[in-house]
């Protein structure tokens, strides 16, 4: 515990270098500008910006990343708040008490809740991360390629029950995904798969490719096809009352700050999205121990304190399977893991102790990180919503442009600007049929990990898939995924049963 | 009311008072559209191609599996999968009447058509054009093909952004971007 609070100490004072500082500020304040587009979320941005830490080191990088990823989120909610447009996934809970705050003229006091409960509820996520990242990485040691498999098809289960219109649908993006992710090097053998010929294709799909097409140009291009009319409106940006919240607020508030801090860690350990379940969670719990349950949807302060404190705790704890495991459990992360590969580190079990100044200064600067994000948040919010007064017609082909630029940065390569469109039509279909983005990216950066678990597996047991369920870590694993796809049966089997009763 | 600008992938739909009044077609409800059987017979399709590319690569056994291995049990798990999907959408088909797409958002195809094939032609001469000169010609034209019709408008526009990404990229981040015939 003393060792974990000492190399924290260091991870200050890595993270406390004038360098540092500066990129964890930009990432902060990039991050929450991010947060306040509506729709480009937390992992467009950071797709979108990962070219432009090329040129820093890991850790500074990574910090920037992160910060961008925590800005993202604390930016989300601001115009949830104001304007009922949720910024990100996990503010659309925000919208539902938060605008309705706002409404009545208490803008300011539903903002400065959102910042302060983030802040506690990051700076006590911070310390869990602190004392259960190196005992679960200890842990994660005695994991094997069964193991591994058994976790990855888990967190595939979970994040398709958890997204999407339907589960098959999500799962069948899941596929798509280990399949795209198949092209290039077989990892095992060494033969090219898949390439068709092509060199540009040996090293497999560009990650960033993938991520800057489905996210960034699909929903561009979405946006596009709307009447000219609707790129036309413009958002009214209201005015900021009354900043603080009341001793009263303070009262109602601590005690959905505190309770929706121990969802949010607890969520953001498991596969999923984690801060958007976790901001359902603690709402609904909320409302569950609320003496005035009625209060909530027409602007109670704990349906925004709850969900916005369980929301950034999430996004903390979500750092540990990333770090200590190497799996990303939600696409935020997901798309940090590539940054991190980029970077040339593998996160892992021996991450801490082979990149420890990139473990603890990423955790220390998130810490920092909050710190800022709660000073910006509360007097600049009226600043950054107004980036919403930039009308579409402007900002989709200001997109465009810094999603080619930032595309060719990748490798120097037009080849990539072609994937990216690629992606980018895909994007656009999936966007129309409803089929989700999220399993597709899990898949594709998972993809390699999961058949090289799978075949070594089979390769150790010498071809026989017993191995999955000798094994009792494996087979947990594996049940959960197998309760995960009953749930939908079940709740079918249900609502057809009261279908019939009635 | 605040219109939402953009609609995040991962975002249930959300309706104008954010009440979430979509949500009850997040999970489990199949819509009934000709686009929805479309998108699963390209998936199927894509599953197909994969299982028959992935036969021709050495498959090995379980033991000691080849290249072919792992995207042939793929191309099968999503022939299955969406499979399964198309069937149970005929089966709700046969069951509901088809939904009508009347009452959505008319899309503006040629508009679409027109921007996305100005991202295409831009990149096909961005070495030579050069990142300067292609991100004016890329943002003046898109702009325009958004409505923004007004040359007093948009030229400064197109022109100030593209000198801004020019100093950021190139000269602030040394970043090597296409310098085409203008040389710079």
């Amino acid at each position: 515990m003393f060792e974990s609070l000492q190399h924290l100490v260091n991870g200050f004072g890595i993270a406390a270098t004038v360098q540092n500082l500066l990129y964890c500020l930009l990432g902060c304040i990039v991050g929450t500008v991010i947060g306040v587009l509506p729709g480009i979320g937390p992992i467009a941005g950071i797709a979108l910006l990962i070219p432009a830490t090329f040129g820093l080191n890991p850790t500074s990088a990574i910090i920037m990343l992160a910060g961008i990823y925590y800005g993202a989120m604390y930016g989300g909610s601001t115009t949830s708040i104001l304007l009922n447009v949720p910024g990100e996934t996990a503010s659309v809970i925000t919208c539902i008490d938060g605008y309705q705050m706002a409404q009545k003229g208490r803008a300011g006091p539903a903002l400065a809740t959102c910042a302060i409960g983030s802040f506690i509820a990051g700076t006590i996520g911070i310390f869990g991360l602190v004392f259960l990242a190196p005992p679960l990485a200890e842990a994660a040691l005695a994991f094997g390629p069964p193991e591994y498999f058994s976790l990855m098809v888990f967190g595939f289960i979970v994040l398709s029950n958890v997204t999407g219109t339907s589960i098959i649908k999500s799962l069948m993006m899941a596929v798509v995904g280990l399949i795209i992710g198949t092209i290039g090097i077989d990892p095992v053998t060494g033969d090219a798969r898949l390439t068709f010929g092509s060199i540009s294709l040996l090293s497999g799909i560009e990650f960033v490719a993938v991520a800057i097409g489905l996210f960034g140009i699909g929903e561009v291009l979405i946006n596009v096809e709307k009447p000219s009319e609707m790129l036309e409106q413009r958002v009214l940006v209201p005015r900021l009352r009354e900043l603080y919240p009341t001793l009263q607020d303070f009262k109602k508030s601590i005690g959905p700050i505190l309770r929706g801090t121990g969802i949010g860690f607890g969520v953001g350990l498991v596969p999923g999205p984690a801060p958007v379940i976790a901001t359902y969670s603690s709402y609904m719990i909320e409302r569950k121990v609320s003496k005035h349950p009625e209060e909530f949807g027409k602007g109670a302060i704990e349906g925004v304190a709850g969900p916005e404190s369980a929301n950034n705790a999430a996004c903390q704890s979500a750092f540990i399977p990333l770090f200590v495991l190497g799996i990303p459990f939600a696409p935020p992360t997901a798309i940090l893991l590539g940054a991190l590969l980029i970077h040339g580190v593998s996160p892992g079990p021996l991450m801490i102790g082979q990149h420890p100044e990139l473990f603890w200064g990423v955790i220390a600067s998130m810490y920092i990180g909050n710190f800022i994000l709660l000073i910006l948040n509360l007097p600049f919010v009226p600043l950054f919503a107004n980036i919403l007064r930039i009308p579409k017609k402007v900002l989709l082909p200001l997109v465009i442009l810094f999603c080619i630029t930032g595309m060719y940065t990748v490798n120097n390569s037009v080849f990539d600007i072609w994937m990216m469109f690629l992606f980018g039509g895909m994007g656009f279909l999936m966007r129309k049929w409803a089929y989700e983005g999220a399993p597709f990216l899990l898949a594709l950066v998972l993809g390699p990990k999961l058949e090289v678990a799978f075949r070594q597996s089979l390769m150790i047991s010498h071809g026989d898939f017993g191995v999955f369920i000798n094994r009792p870590i494996s087979v947990a694993f594996l049940l959960a995924t197998l309760i995960f796809l009953l749930i939908p049966v079940f709740r079918i089997i249900i609502k057809s049963m009261k279908k019939g009763g009635v | 009311m605040a219109e939402r600008l953009w609609t995040n992938p991962l975002t249930p739909s959300l309706s104008p008072s954010g009440r979430g009044e979509g949500e009850g077609k997040l999970r489990g409800e199949i819509q009934l559209s000709r686009d929805e059987i479309i998108g699963g017979a390209v998936i199927f399709l894509f599953g197909a191609v994969t299982t028959v590319l992935s036969l021709g690569m050495p498959i090995g056994t379980f033991r000691k599996s080849g290249t072919g291995m792992f995207p042939l049990i793929l191309g099968i798990l999503l022939m299955f999968l969406s499979g399964l999907f198309l069937l149970r959408l005929f089966l709700k088909t046969r069951a509901t009447p088809e939904k009508s797409s009347a009452g959505e958002i008319p899309g503006s195809s040629k508009q679409l058509v027109l921007f996305f094939g100005t991202m295409v032609l831009v990149t096909l001469f961005f070495n030579r054009l050069g990142y300067p000169l292609s991100s004016f010609l890329l943002m003046l034209a898109l702009l325009r093909i958004l409505g923004v019709k007004r040359w007093r408008f948009n030229f400064p526009l197109s022109f100030i952004t593209a000198i801004v990404c020019y100093f950021l990229f190139v000269q602030w981040l040394k970043i090597p971007l296409p310098k085409g015939w203008i040389g710079i």
